[in-house]
């Protein structure tokens, strides 16, 4: 990671299943002038041994066996000024959808998460009842939830017969080696008349339009005949 | 005292109410031909419920556009019996009745029925009586009115775009369909505009068809059917007061099959055949093209906002250029013109780099797009004439429903095959810029042959000439007669025998 002196640079690091990664911070050519630099590595208040130097980079190897391992792992060198770099390791994120999905009483609605390039190992459903997330069993509940795994790395949940209750935030959590993630979406149950009204208010403005129309042309016509 | 104060019985009214007509128009053709494109909005959704895959979903806009291209000449058929207004009533009904019975369907294979037969024929309804109408409404004028009324589509498209969106972001697939079904049923208010027009009142109905009858013995035809059949348009509506004849025997006589040999018609067939097999392949393939090369997703999709504004402004415009005394009676050498100049556009395409390169692209084939396009009928009106124009624009639509199909599939087929969008650019180029050469070299040749023929004409039968110098309106309708007038030779017989006809009636 090159930083320059007075900010502080940040990079993202996906991984989802164990493995040995090397993190290294190096100065810009430009400053190594600055002398006497003191580097330190830290995740958290934690500060990491072990640091491989170089004339102008330092850089620790890491072990990632489980989720404890995760997290923002930072450089600082302190000289006359201070700079800092942070490394994120994380899981790979999940997406849900931003705006929810719109569905019928009676019918069915489906909900599909995906992972983009990682497998995960399983999926799992949750439904959020209040501030408490409530898992989705499917065995269970068997005629109202339907979940599926459509390929490795595409999760399907269907629910039947959809009632008002229904309404709400749902997660799809999927779990990998180094822990797990989620991606929310939002169900919302309408009744059936929500769309009947702008269906019958326009189907009225048409009715309205083809009357005034046949009118103006009769009465045209009988003022052409009287003329 | 002399007919028409109307201004219906020499010649189209060329204004009044023909201007509410190109409004009904502008809205009919615009569902017609912007529907189709807006449903993709849905198409993801869909696919997830039903769980089907793109190809499967992508079937539901082939078969409506199919329907809407195939069924032209049940329309044509429909339009010469009972006029357009009542086709275009009855088409936006389906419509409507199509996408209702959408919104509750359990099964990709109703969607086809109900969005792909039913809502694609209610558009084919829709479609060509509104062009039709156009031609009896208008004549001096008939080009801008084509103009304007064409321009419909684009603005419907960029209408519908965004209102699908919010459609479906607060109703859902199955809301929308519902909500869609009430708003095509303002084809219905379109049709209601559609006022008959024709001899209407007794008085005038004698002279009038005295009129037609001399006015279209001047437009020549290949044979005695076709030229009762025109002389049966107005008498038509005699009958049809009168309380109706043998209709059945009539309907064999709707769909101008002799057509065939027109050679004018010909012409415009096979050229626009060609052409239409680049057509719409670019459009549909702009938007991945520039994703390809890297632009994001939002400004991909605004080339195309671009490109509809231009055509919006383009078609008008070409509208009232063609209309000008320099271009109207050269209008086929324009039209070939902006074929090629749509063909070199994409010739010229692959050349484009970058974002501000496909925005220059964008703004030259939104122009060329919107010039073909405000064209397309008034030139087939040009040639046939507008008695004819209702069969003429059946077959036309049934024979290039093949080629609009094809193009943008064999346009998937090289991008797959080659990976590279270049070659389906280059194919489209070609096939347009040789559609447009063909289209140009046969017209010069058919200007020729109609020029001969009206020298011939105006020796042959100067009894006619007070009747053509009478209506300074009529000139370009002469010129027009002249032109859907091959073979005149053969045809002297014929006409013989209608005089007697005539007289004899």
């Amino acid at each position: 990671l090159l930083g320059v002196p007075g900010t502080s640079v940040e990079k993202n690091i996906t991984l989802d299943r164990r493995t040995r990664i090397e993190l290294s911070c190096r100065l810009d050519n430009k400053y190594s002038h600055l002398k006497s630099l003191q580097v330190t590595w830290k995740r958290g208040n934690e500060t990491v041994r072990h640091i491989n130097k170089t004339e102008t980079s330092w850089s620790i190897q890491l072990r990632i066996l489980d989720n404890s391992k995760l997290g923002s792992y930072s450089c600082t060198l302190k000289g006359e000024e201070e700079i800092s770099a942070i490394f994120n390791l994380q899981v790979p994120k999940i997406e849900g959808k931003e705006k929810p999905i719109v569905s019928y009483e009676g019918d069915t609605a489906v909900m599909i998460c995906k992972s983009f390039g990682y497998t995960p190992i399983a999926w799992a459903w949750y439904m959020t009842n209040g501030s408490e997330q409530i898992a989705i069993n499917d065995t269970l509940l068997a005629n109202k939830y339907v979940i599926n795994r459509i390929s490795a790395n595409v999760t399907h949940m269907k629910i039947l017969k959809l009632t008002k209750e229904d309404n709400g935030v749902y997660w799809c959590e999927a779990a990998f080696e180094l822990g797990k993630s989620k991606g929310k979406l939002k169900l919302k149950v309408l009744s059936l008349m929500v769309p009947l009204k702008p269906f019958l208010a326009i189907v009225a403005e048409v009715v309205i339009l083809v009357t005034i129309i046949f009118l103006y042309e009769m009465y045209s016509k009988k003022k052409e005949k009287s003329a | 005292p002399p007919p028409a104060t109307t201004g219906q019985a020499p010649g189209p009214p060329d204004g009044g109410w023909g201007w509410a007509v190109v409004f009904g128009a502008f809205i009919s053709i615009g569902f017609a031909y912007a529907f189709p494109k807006g449903l993709a909005i849905f198409f993801k959704e869909i696919q997830d419920f039903f769980g089907t895959s793109y190809s499967e979903i992508a079937w539901v806009s082939s078969i409506m556009l199919a329907t809407t291209y195939g069924a032209g000449p049940i329309s044509s058929i429909l339009v010469n019996r009972y006029g357009s207004r009542p086709v275009v009533i009855f088409g936006g009904l389906l419509c409507g009745i199509g996408m209702v019975s959408a919104a509750f369907c359990t099964s990709i294979l109703q969607l086809y029925i109900c969005v792909g037969f039913i809502t694609g024929f209610g558009l084919a309804l829709n479609l060509q009586p509104s062009v039709i109408i156009i031609g009896k409404y208008f004549l001096k004028r008939r080009p801008i009115a084509n103009g304007l009324a064409m321009a419909g589509s684009p603005v419907m498209l960029c209408t519908l775009a965004p209102l699908n969106q919010f459609l479906f972001d607060n109703f859902g697939w199955r809301g929308s369909f519902l909500i869609l079904g009430a708003i095509l049923l303002n084809c219905c208010v379109a049709g209601a505009l559609f006022r008959p027009i024709g001899p209407s009142t007794v008085s005038v109905k004698t002279q009038m068809t005295e009129e037609g009858k001399s006015a279209l013995k001047e437009e020549v035809t290949e044979d005695a059917m076709e030229m009762s059949s025109s002389t049966n348009v107005p008498m038509e509506s005699k009958t049809e007061e009168e309380g109706g004849k043998d209709c059945c025997e009539k309907i064999n006589q709707y769909l101008d099959f002799s057509l065939f040999k027109h050679r004018g018609f010909l012409i415009y067939l096979i050229g626009n055949v060609l052409m239409f097999l680049g057509f719409f392949a670019p459009i549909v393939f702009l938007a991945p093209y520039a994703k390809h090369i890297g632009i994001d997703e939002y400004s991909a999709a605004f080339l195309l906002s671009i490109l509809a504004i231009v055509d919006m402004i383009a078609r008008p415009t070409t509208g009232i250029i063609a209309n000008s005394k320099w271009v109207r009676p050269r209008i086929q050498y324009f039209f070939s013109f902006s074929i090629a100049f749509n063909g070199t556009c994409h010739l010229l395409c692959p050349l484009a780099s970058g974002y501000t390169g496909l925005v220059v692209y964008s703004v030259f084939f939104g122009l060329a797009f919107g010039m073909v396009c405000a064209m397309l009928f008034e030139t087939l009106m040009d040639l046939v004439g507008a008695a004819r124009f209702t069969s003429a624009v059946g077959l036309v639509t049934i024979a290039e429903c093949c080629t609009i199909l094809l193009g943008p599939p064999i346009g998937g087929t090289l991008i797959d095959t080659f990976g590279d969008y270049k070659y389906m650019f280059i194919k489209c180029g070609a096939v347009m810029v040789l559609a447009g050469t063909f289209l140009f070299i046969m017209n010069y040749y058919n200007y020729r042959m109609l020029a001969k023929e009206k020298e011939r004409n105006v020796k042959w039968d100067p009894k006619e000439d007070p009747v053509r110098t009478e209506n300074d309106g009529k000139n370009n309708r002469n010129r027009e007669t002249a032109r859907d007038g091959p073979e005149l030779e053969p045809l002297r017989e014929e006409r013989e025998g209608l005089k007697k006809e005539v007289n004899g009636t």
